[in-house]
């Protein structure tokens, strides 16, 4: 393998942020390796959104680097991370609730704040088309947004970014809520988009679709990275889950 | 009796202008402002100056209007950028109260509290709009035009981007919207097509004085948009439509004496908006309740 092969398209160096007295994130180191699928698990409070919107640039770091293909990339803005090829999702979604599904997934590939948008509105609409599909969202593409049901919106958080075709997707909580149904073929969906070499890095709470979904677990506990490693072996540490489940005495 | 009808009719067609390049901001962008009246203001003012010192020209005189208020919503675009929400509704509140003084003192632009008097009879191109009919079939003309570059525009990108604002800036952002230039813009088009509407008004009154440009009417073109449905392209026609003919309408009721038919009016007027808000929360225009 080449160097650039072996170089993450993203990690961060001793990311850290306070909020007044609180350490929200203390001095993280991450990589996240192309095709792979990383989850940061952790007890409520580890820091996992914090981080997320650290990388994104809706926060501001007090210490740290965010690095993109290994490059440091200093302060930035969420819109020019979504511009460098970073998709987040939000755990409260965020969808353009009185909008069309369709024009969810639209809005989410049409960057140009002018009047018109330059490039192809023809292939826009094949893009969106085609991330409605994926989703099974292609009944509801004409319905608001905030009339879809809980399982298919959660689909349309994933469409807007499968759409804009980003190599790096940060989702917050995607699966959480889902019917079984609906969290296989989410499941099978991320796969499909790590086996195309997207980098995936989800925070999820549920260990079940951890186990079953992530090529590796990154543990955080109070803003500290705690362990890293195959899900199996980070699974099993009996300390990790005495913090995790609550019974650190 | 129809000079009567042929004024409200071409008001109605000035204020549905107005009222929908409010609905670019509030029904599209989320941008509550209650200082559309300033940028109305604006573009009577230049017109008002243009037609009485170039020409009377309605093409003249509505695209200086439209240039002036454009040019000057940065005054509105600079807090939208800012504050959000009901911060922002304060901010658009002082905007509008320093306005209504600026309109008053500056005499040799505004007239001060008399106004400007005696503007000509407007023309389009030489020709005389004189008669009531030619000039209501232009004030219909911008109305229509107006709505049409809105459509077009609500319903592409731009539209899309600016709702997508609305509903959530942190999303719009996170997926590469620039959020600044985007109000900034949204603001800009919203306060030009309200200067073209002020243009036309100063024409239609042949008179301006700032009692036209007050927070009651910043008030009154907030709620057109709102009564007939906000975020929709009917809506502020619809609103307009009602706000000006019910009270209009109400002043024929019979068997009320002259000296209660005010307080009667605006009676029915309150209980009518309140009704309407409890029962279609989403403007006339807008989706009816419970159809979720």
């Amino acid at each position: 393998m080449t160097p650039q092969a072996m170089t993450p398209p993203l990690a961060v160096r001793g990311l850290a942020k306070h909020f007044g007295g609180l350490a929200a994130v203390q001095g993280v180191d991450l990589d996240l390796p192309a095709g792979l699928i990383t989850a940061l698990v952790g007890p409520n409070g580890a820091g996992k959104t914090t981080l997320f919107n650290l990388i994104t640039g809706a926060l501001a770091p007090d210490a740290g680097d965010v690095l993109l293909d290994g490059a440091r990339l200093g302060p930035t803005t969420p819109r020019q991370i979504a511009r460098r090829g970073v998709a987040r999702s939000f755990q409260d979604l965020r969808l353009f609730d009185h909008m069309s599904a369709g024009e969810n997934v639209l809005a989410a590939i049409e960057p140009a704040a002018w009047f018109w948008q330059p490039g192809d509105a023809a292939a826009r609409r094949a893009a969106a088309a085609a991330a409605l599909a994926d989703t099974g969202l292609t009944a509801a593409a004409g319905a608001l947004a905030a009339d879809l049901a809980y399982a298919e919106r959660k689909f349309l958080s994933l469409a807007r970014i499968l759409a804009t075709g980003a190599r790096i997707w940060l989702l917050d909580e995607p699966a959480s809520g889902l019917d079984p149904a609906s969290r296989a073929r989410f499941v099978a969906l991320l796969r499909a988009a790590a086996g195309r070499g997207i980098t995936v890095c989800l925070i999820e709470h549920n260990l079940d679709i951890v186990t079953e979904l992530a090529d590796r677990i990154v543990f955080l506990d109070q803003g500290r990275k705690l362990a890293e490693g195959a899900p199996e072996a980070i699974l099993r540490d009996p300390a990790l889950a005495a913090i995790y489940f609550g019974d650190r005495a | 009796m129809t000079a009567y009808l042929l004024n409200l009719a071409q008001l109605a067609a000035i204020f549905g202008l107005l009222a929908a390049s409010l609905n670019v901001l509030v029904g599209y962008g989320g941008i509550f402002s209650v200082a559309h009246a300033v940028f109305f203001g604006f573009g009577a003012y230049a017109g008002a100056q243009i037609a009485l010192n170039v020409a009377p020209d309605v093409l003249l005189v509505s695209a200086a209007g439209g240039l002036v208020a454009g040019v000057l919503s940065l005054a509105l675009a600079l807090p939208a950028l800012r504050v959000r929400g009901e911060y922002f509704v304060v901010a658009s509140l002082g905007l509008q109260m320093v306005a209504t003084t600026a309109f008053t003192e500056a005499e040799p632009v505004t007239g001060g509290l008399g106004g400007l008097v005696g503007i000509p009879p407007p023309q389009l191109l030489g020709l005389s709009l004189a008669s009531p009919w030619a000039f209501l079939a232009v004030c219909l003309a911008a109305l229509f035009g107006g709505l049409a570059v809105m459509r077009l525009l609500m319903r592409g990108s731009f539209g899309r981007s600016l709702m997508a604002l609305r509903d959530s800036e942190s999303a719009a952002e996170a997926f590469g919207k620039n959020v600044a230039l985007l109000k900034t813009l949204a603001v800009a088009l919203g306060c030009a097509i309200a200067g073209v509407a002020g243009g036309l008004f100063a024409l239609q009154m042949a008179f301006v004085n700032v009692e036209s440009f007050t927070l009651d009417q910043s008030v009154l073109v907030l709620a057109m948009v709102i009564v007939g449905g906000a975020g929709t392209l009917a809506g502020p026609l619809v609103g307009t439509l009602l706000l000006l003919l019910l009270p209009a309408a109400l002043s024929f009721l019979p068997g009320i004496p002259p000296t209660e038919i005010g307080a009667v009016q605006q009676a029915i007027y309150g209980l009518a908006m309140t009704l309407l808000m409890i029962f279609r929360p989403a403007g006339l225009a807008g989706r009816a309740q419970g159809k979720r």
